[in-house]
């Protein structure tokens, strides 16, 4: 073969392997249609709605056959915006961030009513208010996501910048190991998970939270733009059974330890840590009231505005184009 | 020149590939960003002094892991290759940290080590330590047996036929290894970075995707890794020429 020969068909492979994936995956299964959810982190029974959505047909009443997939957390949003997954679960303070840098995604329905990161420590070491940070050692995963919004949204809260606390990053989310070793006084963590780890090392703990001096949305359904628009019956669907679903497990939570544990094999390792990350997180799925899925548009406008004031969103976006509370609230 | 020009035209023709992948793929830039899109957002970020701040910080990292993880690598080598007990003894220990994954130890080496600067160096020694510590003692072993012979008939002590022969007769082999090494130099900062920092290409590519969903960002501290590695290969390449003949 000839060498331009070869390079016609190096530059064909080139070509094909670059055709985009088809844009809607939602195929008719049966009577069905046959969606993605993607979540972040792992199997877990903080997901256990849509286990019990699965499992006790939520969703195939909603006429919808789902397939959970895992990814890292800033894929979802990417694979979600390009149509990779119809769904995915969200930081709302990502999503803010997301939509700014022109991901086109929005925050269709909230899951936790309660900002799910705190602070977290020895309960001797946290200070009762935020400007008790001054000074402290503080341990996070990183200058990103979720925990690093909070912890900034509580240091501005205190009259505090970054420059007044020691910050010691923890990329591998083991900042617990860091508190335990005593390399750290503070770590941000989920309040669902981190306090439950110490605990269980003998570790006496409380927590500064977000909630009552810097209202932060929390995690959510995210959908893209393309389907919100072509879609919308579908997209509410999802979401109404989902929170159906959770509402059943906030009613009855053996319900979703029950569904978590068919679907998570790890969970009967520790099946009473299992239990009690489920417990913490239904309080947060709660939090003054579950609300069906329903956005709180007060707790977004005060989000947005620390974010915009922290400087992680620039206003170039407005509210608006990264939420659509119609989804629920029409229904 | 021929030389350049050709590194020019294959540069070129990359570029052209991955700007027809993006025209064709219809990408957005989310996904996979058009090269003009990375060379402007590499032009704001140099601009901005955010892509040296992080830049400066792997470069430290590279360096001394390099020279840290080299020179242990070599004298362990030397010691490998002029002593079959020690090799018994240690090449199991050797070989067995070499297969566990660098990223599933890095961060309780973080813990281990402060997570200062310390660790990161450790942790990209680490990396760069197996395939010098390999070649040296390959290329110990490839000695001559005439020529060392002949050594041993004029004299010369173990100390100075390892100086006169083997360390010379293993030169290029050990270049070999110190090419290998000094590429995984880099990926040990990065993969140090993830375990625990606060500055670094590594946490640049953290910040870009999990933080600002930048993904032309991320391009551009991807493309520095590379341009960092393609340049201290180049030097290890200047260095080998210098002492070992073609």
């Amino acid at each position: 073969m000839s060498t331009s020969r070869v390079l016609i068909a190096f530059i064909a492979l080139m070509l094909v392997a670059c055709q985009p994936g088809s844009a809607d995956h939602t195929q008719p299964v049966g009577d069905l249609r046959e969606v993605t959810l993607a979540l972040g982190y792992r199997p877990d029974v903080q997901f256990a709605p849509f286990y019990v959505a699965q499992r006790e047909g939520f969703y195939a009443d909603a006429g919808i056959d789902v397939t959970i997939e895992h990814h890292q957390a800033p894929d979802v949003q990417r694979l979600v915006a390009d149509g990779e997954a119809e769904f995915g679960v969200a930081d709302a303070t990502d999503v803010m961030i997301a939509r700014t840098a022109g991901i086109p995604i929005r925050y269709v329905s909230t899951l936790y009513q309660s900002f799910p990161v705190a602070l977290i420590g020895a309960a001797a070491d946290v200070p009762a208010e935020p400007s008790g940070l001054a000074d402290m050692t503080i341990g996070t995963p990183g200058r990103f996501g979720s925990s690093w919004h909070a912890l900034l949204a509580l240091l501005e809260a205190g009259g505090l910048t970054e420059d007044d606390v020691t910050i010691r990053e923890y990329p591998q989310f083991n900042q617990v190991d860091g508190l335990s070793n005593g390399d750290v006084e503070l770590v941000t963590g989920f309040r669902n998970n981190e306090p439950l780890r110490l605990e269980a090392r003998g570790i006496e703990v409380d927590l500064l939270t977000v909630d009552e001096v810097a209202p932060l949305p929390g995690p959510g359904m995210i959908v893209g733009d393309e389907l919100l628009g072509s879609d919308p019956d579908l997209v509410r669907a999802f979401v109404e059974a989902t929170a159906a679903a959770q509402a059943a497990v906030i009613a009855d939570p053996d319900l979703g330890f029950a569904a978590a544990e068919e679907a998570v094999s790890t969970i009967a390792e520790d099946p009473e840590v299992a239990r009690a990350v489920l417990e913490a997180t239904v309080e947060l799925w709660e939090g003054d009231g579950f609300a069906d899925g329903a956005i709180d548009l007060t707790t977004w406008e005060s989000g947005y505005a620390t974010l915009e004031r922290l400087g992680f969103i620039d206003g170039s976006v407005p509210l608006e184009e990264m939420i659509a509370p119609d989804v629920i609230n029409r229904s | 020149m021929r030389r350049i020009g050709a590194g020019l035209a294959s540069l070129a023709v990359f570029l052209a590939l991955w700007k027809l992948a993006t025209v064709v793929g219809r990408y957005p830039d989310y996904i996979l960003p058009a090269p003009e899109v990375v060379g402007e957002r590499a032009w704001r970020a140099v601009d901005s002094g955010v892509l040296w701040e992080h830049t400066a910080v792997t470069l430290l990292e590279v360096v001394l892991g390099f020279a840290a993880g080299a020179t242990t690598a070599i004298v362990t080598g030397i010691a490998l290759g002029k002593s079959v007990l020690i090799e018994r003894v240690l090449s199991p220990y050797i070989v067995a940290a070499q297969a566990i994954p660098i990223l599933a130890l890095a961060p309780l080496l973080d813990i281990w080590f402060g997570g200062g600067l310390l660790a990161r160096v450790v942790i990209c020694a680490l990396i760069v330590f197996f395939p010098i510590a390999i070649a040296t003692m390959v290329g110990i072993r490839s000695v001559d047996p005439l020529l060392a012979e002949m050594l041993r008939s004029l004299g010369a002590s173990g100390p100075q036929q390892t100086r006169l022969l083997e360390i010379p007769s293993a030169l290029p082999v050990l270049f070999g290894g110190l090419r290998v090494g000094v590429t995984l130099a880099v990926i040990g900062a990065v993969v140090a970075e993830w375990a625990g920092a606060s500055a670094g290409l590594g946490v640049l590519i953290n910040i870009a995707n999990q933080g600002l969903f930048d993904t032309p960002l991320m391009f551009v501290a991807l493309a520095t890794l590379a341009i960092i590695g393609l340049a201290f290969y180049g030097l290890v390449v200047i260095v080998e020429r210098r002492f070992v003949s073609p």
